[in-house]
């Protein structure tokens, strides 16, 4: 009887073995660095239909991240200004520039200028801005140094580990209230040691929430 | 493959040995039992219908496919975020606002709050301005939003089939007003719904000043008030009741449902509430009589219930006025009367006793006689100025419905303009009003729906929505109130007023101009002042009808007396007395396509998406149509035949004075023997998807001579069975402590009465000696382990959420219900998923009824001996209520069988639940020992209800109109997932955040814990008899932790230890111990006694159920020391 497999086959059962754990390696490897939040968000920067620029804004006009982001202290959502925001001064500067064309169109039909939603949770997760910088969480913890940003990209992952990270240890991250607003501030902790955090979590009675129901309702 | 289990009985043959049985209907091999057997759920909950495995593996490799295609995009899609162009003032984007408004219904109006989401009315609440509501609201007023986004409310103006501009219908009305000025209106007629509107009174009064000659009709198929002309009569003016129910410690209805059914309701149910409430030993409680036909939410409240047919309550009332005046006159009214007379002497006894503080109110629909003799009852014991008041209204000059139909048929109308209503599905049956419309050369329907009557009228209106429209109105104490817009018109539509003021070619015709010549004018002062204020508090300060002192003339009531005669005829099966009621949640037809309000169970029979005959147990065994069931089955004998959650109807036909309908017959205890009571509202032919085809129309029946209930009629039966959606077959609390109930006398020596019932009376505490001895806010932050092996996490939150609910004032209007559905985006089901059990509210009301029968002697009915009261439908039982959400257990079960930690607890006590971790394994559902967790088995939210079965490449998503009465803060939960009450965890986190912003923002950030009063629950903010409580029970001085901390607070289904947050307020009863009624006892609680301590020693305490004044030496059994009797 004549062998129906070659001797070789005997390392077969081996080599698939093999074969399949790297593949699956591979696989998770993969999908854990291509397929969180952490690759598909950070650095998303879509084109947006008038190149605003942050930079010039803040950091060459010294302008105040409430001036346009009006609400940010009142309410969960901070709200993209409307384009007579932008034409308190767009009436008096630029008012020709072919770029602000949009707006100059919105503020006179009231259409809106399609901004494009870069920083978007999931919609079973509440995020609320008012309850953080009013109590001492500044934009440039999520949102990164915006002042510097000529386009504004997505800066941090923005998934449920980044925010359960602060969450649990929020004496590294608070910031002097009047620091808020000052991205190139630096943290209580940075500037005067974890203590420092830790007694202003303490007087303030900081204690942001971990269970479920803090963000999922 | 599956391994399908069989537990189905062992056959006959395959017994061998001794025989056993699970329980005694197994050993009886009842067919229901039967087929509980084969089903784990009984309510065919779990069971995947109309689907075979080769369907469904096809299903499964296109969903495959489907998320391949899915994979190929990875990066999400773009979206946009849409700033307004120009600012708006006030929007915060993301934060609600609130505006006064008001639903006008009829002669009334509830004044509102509105809350909106960037232009849009999400959710009501009652406006706390208006203190006699104190901010709640009602169920019509919860669900009216949703007819706002109907997707068929009608959307364009039509004209003989073609679609009429704007400019057109508005040309049209001019044309009308112009036409008709030339000859003073002669030709000209308008039928209008009732209104309360100011404006429009004012405009009504232009209309019979330009056109003299016109015809104005109003009709309302049910009233809501009593008839003007018995006052007229009796006291020579046009004057209306308002009772005072606070201060009223005796009430006496006839036949009037004032808790549900009236006008003033609301303000009715609350100061009802407020003499119902006992916190303490030393409170008073009032003393409540019904004589009543139907079994009202009212009725239901009874502290002594007489079952009288309404035609009889003339008679009664003249019996109890004779009692009470010693006056001749009533005696021939009152002749002939067949019941007990010692009832009326004790009633009219404890009336007398109490002069001054005591109320006689009769029934809206009742007519003008017996409301003349409840006012000379009240006159004579000295009540009016104290518990009731007259206030003067302005006189009706309007022609009423029949009158109209007789000058179309005298062919003297050319041109009817029919202005809201829908007369050709409600008008009196005998106007035969579709032929009458349609002999009409012009018919203008100005509507919201394109309904039975626009069908029939070559002009549609479309009609705008109140929350769309300016508008005035006056709630039932006259104060008027605005109805301002929220949104604009979403189609288009124009209001009432805008129709009248076209037809009188006003020079301004817009709905602000309107009302705001008329509330300036009414105002007075600074008008632009005025007009601001009234907006921004929703009512026009001391606009009240006045009070006025009223005398009453013995002429005039002696006049209305003698003008009716005694109508005691006696009733039985060939002579039938009929009762049309206005359905609790249809009205008369109005809210038929309002989803929210189909799927809202009927307080009392809990049929939902349908309405019946409701006949008295003694009639339906007369009629043959006694449910069979098992003998001893847990449930006794059910109340209709049940088969997996559908009740399976008998079809009658019910003729009265030659007119028939067909519908399905329900058994519903405690009705008057012969009186068969009939919803109105349902049977729309020309409705909606949700409206059409629900129910029958009872409409056809009735005559203009007998609105509200007419004798003479039969039931035939038709053979033929029908399935209604019952949420509730099981009516018997089967001598259980569910709600625990106590009479006002015990309570006063026994405060405690609720700790001595049930299984945690008779056993060691749960929360053990340690636990025993810490104050509420300890137990909550500490949760002693007692005897218990889990130990759970320690609650640390600053606060720590809890409820209270008071058996003892909740009336079950079932507002709660469709207040949750609103706030928290709770989808419909339909009724053929309400009949597989899986409707999706997440608060239900539970309804018993009890009459002391029921005992531990099931055995008797199958051994012989004495038979047990079990198997015996109640007459006359008395009801019981009980609001059940998640309860929010400390321990809790479904916590423990989560395998994906999908609901698991907060630091602040709550039972959260992550949607978006939920796989749906119903584990949690199951070890639910209160049933309240919700299983989304479809896309509720994006599936039209006769396409849930439709696979997944089906079309699916949710109209965009539909979208938007979503609350935004609530995640709309997708299928697969399980869902339930969270304390409206939205309104705690915001109300936290707000909180903490505000005092950040002041200089205070430590102060983190919100004050009591600012986080309302939607179910305990709409609630009118303020018998939900919520709060921090950390805060000792809190309103939820001094209910907590009342005596009789208890935990339902305490001893399984889960430790709910939300526990009850037992109930008490105040019976008068001199009426031939009187019950020493509750008669549930002479259930629970006969239940738990009869069975072997029954003989030793002595008395036989049957005998419930004996009862008092019995239940001194369940006192301590004296408790040794057997626990089930």
């Amino acid at each position: 009887m004549s062998k129906i497999f070659p001797k070789s086959a005997n390392s077969l059962p081996l080599q698939i073995i093999i074969y399949l754990v790297v593949l699956i390696g591979i696989a998770t490897a993969g999908v854990t660095y291509y397929m969180t939040p952490k690759y598909t968000r950070i650095g998303y920067a879509p084109v947006q239909p008038v190149p605003f620029s942050h930079e010039k804004h803040v950091s060459e006009l010294g302008m105040d991240c409430r001036f346009c982001h009006s609400n940010v202290e009142k309410s969960g959502h901070s709200n993209v200004p409307t384009s007579q925001t932008c034409m308190n001064c767009h009436n008096q500067i630029k008012t020709s520039s072919p770029l602000l064309a949009p707006v100059r169109e919105s503020y006179a039909s009231g259409d809106s200028v399609p901004w494009v939603w870069i920083h978007k949770t999931p919609d079973y997760a509440y995020f609320n801005h008012a309850a953080h910088v009013n109590r001492g969480v500044s934009c440039v913890e999520c949102h990164g140094k915006i002042n510097e940003m000529e386009v504004v990209a997505h800066n941090q992952s923005l998934s449920m580990g980044f925010c359960l990270e602060c969450h649990r240890n929020p004496e590294t991250r608070v910031r002097d209230p009047k620091d808020v607003y000052d991205l190139n501030s630096q943290t209580i902790a940075a500037k005067a040691g974890v203590e420092a955090g830790v007694k202003f979590v303490h007087d303030w009675k900081i204690k942001p929430p971990q269970s479920c129901s803090g963000c999922h309702r | 493959m599956k391994r399908k289990f069989d537990h189905s009985a062992p056959s006959e043959s395959a017994l061998t040995g001794p025989r056993y049985w699970r329980s005694l209907d197994e050993l009886t091999a009842t067919p229901g039992f039967q087929q509980h057997l084969a089903r784990e759920f009984p309510e065919g909950a779990s069971t995947l219908d109309g689907v075979d495995r080769r369907s469904f593996m096809k299903l499964m490799a296109a969903s495959f496919a489907l998320g391949g295609l899915g994979l190929a995009g990875c990066r999400r899609p773009e979206k946009n975020i849409l700033p307004f162009g120009k600012s708006v003032e006030g929007v915060i984007p993301g934060l609600p606002q609130y505006f006064a408004t008001a639903m006008p219904l009829r002669k009334s109006a509830i004044p509102l709050l509105a809350e909106t989401h960037q232009g849009r009315p999400t959710k009501l609440e009652g406006n706390p301005t208006y203190a006699p509501h104190g901010g709640a609201s009602s169920l019509l007023a919860q669900a009216s939003v949703l007819d706002l986004y109907d997707p068929e409310r009608a959307t364009v103006n039509t004209s003989k089939g073609d679609v009429l501009s704007a400019a057109a219908a508005n040309d049209l009305l001019a044309g009308v007003g112009k036409t008709y000025a030339a000859v003073q209106g002669a030709g000209l007629a308008f039928l209008a719904e009732q209104s309360s509107s100011p404006t429009r009174a004012r405009l009504v009064a232009q209309l019979r000043a330009k056109f003299p000659k016109a015809v104005w009709s109003e009709y309302e198929p049910v009233s809501d008030e009593p008839p003007t002309t018995a006052a007229r009569a009796v006291f020579g003016a046009v004057v209306k009741p308002i009772y005072r129910f606070a201060k009223a410690e005796r009430i006496v209805s006839l036949d009037a449902d004032f808790l549900s059914a009236e006008s003033a309701s609301l303000y009715y149910a609350r100061e009802f509430a407020k003499g119902r409430r006992v916190t303490k030993k030393e409170d008073p409680m009032n003393r409540l009589y019904v004589a009543e036909s139907a079994l009202t939410l009212t009725g239901s409240m009874a502290d002594h219930r007489l079952r009288l047919a309404s035609s009889h309550i003339l008679s009664f009332a003249a019996a109890l006025a004779g009692k009470i005046t010693g006056d001749a006159v009533y005696a021939r009214l009152a002749e002939g009367l067949d019941l007990k007379p010692e009832w009326i002497a004790e009633c009219a006894a404890d009336l007398a006793a109490h002069k001054g503080s005591s109320l006689v109110v009769a029934g809206a629909h009742q007519p003008a006689a017996v409301h003349a003799i409840a006012y000379a009852i009240n006159a004579s014991l000295g009540n009016i100025g104290r518990t009731v008041d007259f206030v003067e209204v302005a006189a009706d000059e309007s022609v009423s419905i029949s009158d109209l139909a007789k000058a179309i048929t005298a062919n003297s109308v050319k041109t009817l303009v029919v202005l809201g209503g829908n007369p050709a599905y409600n008008a009196p049956a005998e106007l035969n009003w579709p032929a009458l419309q349609k002999s009409v050369g012009e018919v203008i329907r100005f509507g919201y729906h394109s309904d039975e009557t626009s069908a029939l009228a070559g002009t549609h209106l479309a009609a705008a929505h109140y929350l769309e429209s300016w508008g005035d109105a006056r709630t039932a104490d006259g104060v008027v109130v605005p109805v301002q817009p929220m949104i604009l018109p979403l189609f288009g539509g124009i209001t009432e007023i805008e129709t009248l003021a076209r037809i009188l070619g006003l020079p301004k015709t817009d709905g602000y101009s309107l009302v705001f010549d008329t509330v300036t004018a009414l105002g007075g002062g600074d008008s632009a002042k005025t007009f601001r204020r009234f907006l921004h508090d929703g009512l026009l300060a001391n606009s009240a009808y006045p009070i006025v002192s009223v005398n009453l003339s013995g002429r005039g009531l002696a006049q209305v007396l003698g003008s009716v005669a005694p109508a005691v005829g006696a009733l039985s099966q060939a002579n039938l007395e009929v009762r049309f009621v206005a359905d609790h949640t249809m009205d008369d037809g109005r809210f038929a396509n309002n989803g929210w309000l189909q799927e809202c169970p009927d307080p009392i029979t809990k049929i939902s998406w349908d309405n019946a005959i409701l006949v008295s147990p003694r009639l339906g065994k007369e009629l043959g149509i006694e449910p069979k069931g098992s003998l001893i089955q847990v449930a006794r004998k059910e109340e209709a035949d049940f088969t997996q959650g559908a009740e399976n109807a008998h079809v009658f036909t019910l003729t009265v004075g030659g007119r028939t309908v067909r519908g399905p017959v329900h058994i519903q205890p405690g009705l008057s023997n012969y009186t068969v009571v009939v919803a109105l509202g349902y049977g729309r032919t020309k409705s909606g998807h949700v409206g059409t085809g629900a129910g029958f129309s009872a409409y056809g029946l009735r005559t203009a001579q007998a609105p509200a209930f007419v004798t003479g009629a039969t039931l035939v039966t038709t053979g033929t069975r029908m399935k209604l959606a019952n949420t509730q077959e099981h009516w018997s609390m089967e001598g259980r402590d569910l709600i625990r109930e106590a009479n006002y006398s015990e309570y006063k020596e026994n405060p405690d009465y609720v700790r001595e019932m049930g299984i945690e009376s008779h056993a060691p505490s749960n929360l053990g000696k340690v636990g025993e001895a810490m104050t509420p806010a300890q137990r909550a932050t500490e949760i002693p382990r007692g005897g218990s092996l889990y130990e759970t996490p320690k609650f640390d939150g600053v606060h720590q959420w809890g409820m209270s609910i008071d058996l003892n004032t909740c009336i079950g209007c079932n507002a709660c219900v469709v207040a949750c559905q609103a706030e928290n985006n709770i989808p419909i089901v339909g009724k053929d998923q309400v009949m597989r059990g899986r409707e999706m509210h997440w608060i239900r009301l539970d309804r018993y009824y009890s009459d002391g029968k029921a005992d531990g002697r099931a055995m008797a009915d199958l051994f012989g001996g004495e038979p047990s009261g079990n198997s015996i439908l109640p007459e006359d039982p008395q009801i019981s209520l009980q609001p059940i959400a998640c309860a929010q257990c400390e321990l809790a079960p479904c916590e423990i069988v989560c395998p994906v930690n999908a609901t698991v607890h907060d630091d602040e006590g709550l039972n959260t639940m992550a949607y978006n971790r939920c796989i749906g394994t119903r584990y949690c559902a199951n070890n639910c020992p209160y049933k309240v967790r919700r299983f989304n088995f479809f896309d509720y939210n994006l599936r039209p209800l006769d396409s849930l079965y439709l696979g997944q490449l089906a079309p699916k998503g949710m109209p965009e109109l539909v979208k938007m009465v979503k609350n935004p803060e609530v995640t709309v939960r997708m299928r697969g997932v399980m869902e339930k009450c969270t304390y409206c965890v939205q309104r705690i986190q915001n109300g936290k955040i707000q909180h903490k912003v505000k005092t950040a923002q002041a200089g205070r950030p430590s102060d983190v814990v919100v004050p009591d009063g600012v986080i309302k629950t939607a179910c305990q903010q709409v609630c009118p008899v303020e018998s939900i409580v919520f709060g921090n029970i950390l805060d000792p001085k809190s309103e939820v932790s001094v209910a907590k901390a009342r005596e009789q607070d208890y935990a339902l289904l305490g001893y399984l230890n889960i430790r709910p947050r939300t526990t009850y307020l037992g109930k008490l009863r105040n019976p008068n111990s001199k009426m031939p009624d009187y019950a020493a006892l509750p008669l549930s609680r002479i259930e629970y006694n006969n239940k738990n301590h009869s069975g072997d020693h029954s003989s030793s305490h002595g008395e036989k159920p049957e005998k419930p004044a004996k009862q008092s030496g019995g239940h001194s059994s369940v006192l301590p020391g004296n408790r040794s009797g057997g626990l089930s």
